[in-house]
């Protein structure tokens, strides 16, 4: 008995009638209101945003290699850190969130396009030009914004830093961050109105739902750096006092900063939660332990993240330590908990290694080690031993470069086939990875130590008598051996550019959610025919019918 | 199919793991003067004594944590892999409540007990109400410090130089408050070695109390990004003895006059 009906094929597709030149591809790729294409512009660009803000990170680890300036002056060293941060944060992250959010989310609910689809292609346009407005600040004869990613008042107001590079930093991060808060209004809208029949919110695929929880927090996060960022240039441009010193407006700055700042760190952390979440029970060939158990968690773990935002500031002797302490140490609970929803979808499974599961693998064991000296800068005596040093550097690198790149990198191996046809070679996809492992642990772990010595962050230089030249050359190492793993993916993408196609729904076998109902790549409106949704993974109930879930 | 009372035992082994580390983070269990600075020196300021135990026994009950958590991540990478002999799929399981309410409440308990002792030492830390023996004042300009001493009257400042770091003298053993500054953006004063830090922020004022308890020199550095010169704001701390820092405030009481 069916309880559905195969859809009627509406038309063969218009082989020879397309146009498929170069010049035709390119506009219809820029004029495109498809998920799926947006989507892939967001992940190319923010990964070519990627590849540039590593490269100003390898000229901050070339300059620190040694005490002494060796080829950048101070004030260019500046610069490049504060736009280092800013293009990893902004430019890289964020929209990679949007970019795979995007090509994921409407085919795990099982939608045709997002709900504003032209508003959607708005968004990545004023992501495009404000992020290129931003950086643009390199080609004027003051340079860029020298003041830091965080931009405290009254450092970045015009009487400490003239300049046009200044302005264009903020207002491209001002039409930026409108794109992102655009993009996070169309996703919030598609979860909660196109989920296909059957698709209720308890059956969504994890990823999904950390799409949700993370759109909310752009709302809550991005307006408050917009009303600041505003202030701000209202502040250069006409003058007037929002954060002049004199009426508060040092710690005004900071507060509205971190109130941004905190919930950025999880607008970059949960999405790519969710990719790992998506990839552990495809290759431990079981659903996802305590599914709702891990919703929960990322819903008590979205609602702390706007009340912490203050840890940022101990040091400032202006905060209310126990109660932002205490917070800080709550969001400990629950990513423990999807610590343990993780570790129990492996536990018994039967698990194999394929490229994605390995990227998963590698996020787990470094984000282990972020979360864990979160915990220690969480605490404030210890944090006024060790804050803005490099332990915090280090802190941060572990926790947000084990989180988005080695998930970003799973979810590129993982996704690859569904959104190219191709699937990417396995032996170059692990050699990336463990060059990228080693590279990125090498820079990043001895680095906990140079802080703890007393190295500060975003120092362009320190004494031959510190101590720090040691750490240092072994950290820049590292980076350069980080740099290096790009290559095996390079030519990974290069050669199987024509691999055969991948002929099959889920070439992983195992897929649980919806995206794997449909072919490789899915059609424009994603779905010939929508498979029942009776579970929080349909494609393993439509491949696997046989295979019941079971409790402890 | 391993039964409810086997599942209900494995909780309990688990609960065995995590019980020890709770007792090493309380620190009851052993002395923590026998274990490492980890980084840090040892007896060199008030704060470091207060704080390097809750630093050590944080990595105590965080290295518990993470060599457990990361045996469970590799234990079924390295256990629990496919292989032919197994069949295809494994038993599908979906949830087992009491495992999820365990790990739910465990992290809780040992959140806490940090939480505990991390508000007993951050009062210790901020307290501004013991008396002192002296005063100073520090204020960031940039990019450099100007250290004031006003029991040798008014005019003792010491202004530093990106080129010319300067010392800042301290009593050892003698509790000094330092009343935190800034005349232009925000700076952060940090003495790495003393483990405390306090931002000098513009139009507002900070205090800070500590006692500086070894002889010798300890580096001091600017960690807040204050402009050009950020990276050469550093100073030198001095500590001598009571009877030399009274010699060093009559100098500079003799040189301003």
């Amino acid at each position: 008995m069916t309880t559905f009906a195969e859809r009627p094929t509406i038309a063969a597709p218009r082989q020879g009638v397309e146009r498929t030149s170069r010049g035709s591809q390119f506009v219809k790729t820029i004029t495109s209101t498809d998920h799926k294409r947006i989507g892939y512009l967001y992940l190319a660009t923010s990964f070519a945003w990627f590849l540039i803000g590593g490269l100003l990170a390898l000229f901050l680890r070339l300059e620190l290699t040694r005490p002494g300036m060796q080829f950048l002056s101070v004030e260019q060293y500046n610069q490049i850190f504060t736009m280092h941060g800013t293009i990893m944060l902004l430019m890289f992250a964020t929209p990679l969130f949007v970019g795979f959010a995007n090509v994921i989310m409407p085919l795990q609910i099982g939608a045709a396009d997002v709900a504003f689809p032209r508003l959607n292609m708005l968004s990545y346009w004023l992501f495009l030009f404000g992020s290129i407005q931003a950086v643009a600040g390199f080609l004027t004869p003051g340079g860029a914004a020298s003041f830091g990613w965080t931009a405290y008042a009254p450092l970045a107001n015009s009487t400490y830093s003239p300049g046009i590079g200044g302005d264009l930093w903020v207002m491209g991060l001002a039409i930026s961050g409108l794109g992102t808060i655009l993009g996070g209004v169309n996703f919030i809208t598609t979860i909660f109105t196109m989920r296909a029949p059957g698709m209720t919110m308890f059956r969504m695929s994890i990823f999904s739902w950390n799409v949700l929880l993370t759109s909310i927090l752009v709302l809550l996060a991005f307006p408050p750096l917009a009303a600041a960022l505003l202030g701000l240039e209202s502040d250069r441009l006409f003058g007037t006092h929002l954060f002049d010193p004199a009426n508060g407006g040092a710690m005004l700055w900071q507060h509205l900063f971190w109130f941004f700042g905190h919930p950025e760190v999880y607008i970059l952390a949960l999405p790519f939660f969710g990719i790992a979440t998506e990839i552990l029970p495809v290759f431990s060939r079981k659903p996802i332990f305590g599914y709702k158990g891990l919703i929960a968690a990322t819903i008590a773990i979205s609602a702390l993240s706007v009340a912490v935002w203050a840890h940022h500031m101990f040091a400032s002797g202006k905060v209310l330590l126990p109660f932002f302490s205490f917070m800080t140490f709550l969001i400990g609970v629950p990513t423990g908990v999807k610590f343990f929803n993780w570790i129990g979808t492996m536990w018994r499974g039967h698990v194999t290694f394929e490229t994605p599961m390995l990227w998963v693998m590698g996020f787990l064991v470094t984000f282990l080690f972020g979360g864990l000296t979160g915990i220690i800068l969480a605490s404030p005596p210890l944090d006024f031993a060790v804050s803005a040093s490099y332990f915090v550097v280090a802190h941060f690198h572990y926790v947000l470069f084990g989180t988005v790149v080695f998930a970003m990198f799973a979810g590129f191996y993982f996704w690859w086939p569904k959104m190219t046809g191709r699937m990417l070679n396995e032996r170059l996809g692990k050699i990336h990875f463990w060059t990228l492992f080693f590279g990125f642990h090498i820079t990043f772990l001895i680095q906990h130590w140079l802080g703890i010595k007393g190295f500060p962050r975003r120092y362009a230089d320190y004494l031959s008598t510190d101590g720090f030249t040691g750490m240092n050359m072994i950290s820049t190492v590292g980076s350069f051996l980080l740099a290096l793993s790009m290559i095996p993916f390079f030519i990974n993408v290069w050669i199987t550019r024509n691999s055969p196609k991948v002929e099959v729904d889920d070439p992983w076998g195992y897929g649980a959610s919806l995206e794997w109902a449909t072919s490789c790549p899915p059609p424009r409106h994603n779905f010939t025919s929508m498979p029942r949704i009776r579970s929080e993974r349909p494609a393993f109930d439509l491949h696997h019918p046989h295979i019941k879930t079971e409790g402890h | 199919m391993p039964s409810q009372a086997s599942r209900a035992k494995r909780a309990l082994r688990v609960a065995a793991l995590i019980v020890p580390a709770l007792l090493l983070l309380s620190g009851c269990s052993f002395d923590l003067k026998n274990v490492s600075g980890m980084g840090f020196p040892k007896g060199v300021s008030s704060v470091n004594d207060i704080s390097l135990s809750l630093w050590q026994g944080a990595w105590i009950a965080a290295g518990v944590v993470g060599v457990f958590t990361f045996i469970l991540i590799i234990w079924p990478a390295v256990f629990h892999r496919a292989n032919a002999s197994k069949g295809e799929f494994p038993k599908q399981t979906q949830y087992n409540v009491p495992v999820e309410i365990l790990y739910t409440v465990i992290p809780f308990i040992i959140v806490a007990v940090l939480f505990y002792f991390t508000a007993v030492k951050e009062n210790q830390i901020i307290d501004k109400t013991t008396p002192v023996k002296h005063e100073i004042s520090v204020e960031g300009i940039q990019w450099s410090w100007q250290f004031g001493y006003p029991e040798a009257g008014e005019k003792a400042v010491v202004t530093g130089t990106p080129a010319n770091p300067p010392t800042l003298y301290l009593p050892k053993g003698e509790s000094v408050r330092f009343t935190i500054t800034s005349n232009d953006v925000v700076h952060g004063f940090w003495i790495p070695a003393f483990m405390i830090q306090m931002q000098n922020l513009p139009g507002e004022t900070n205090h800070l109390q500590f006692t500086a308890n070894k002889l010798g020199e300890f580096p001091g550095r600017c960690n807040i990004l204050c402009g050009r010169n950020h990276s050469q704001m550093i100073f030198k701390v001095k500590v001598v003895t009571p009877e030399q820092y009274q010699n060093y405030l009559d100098t500079l009481k003799a040189s301003a006059a």
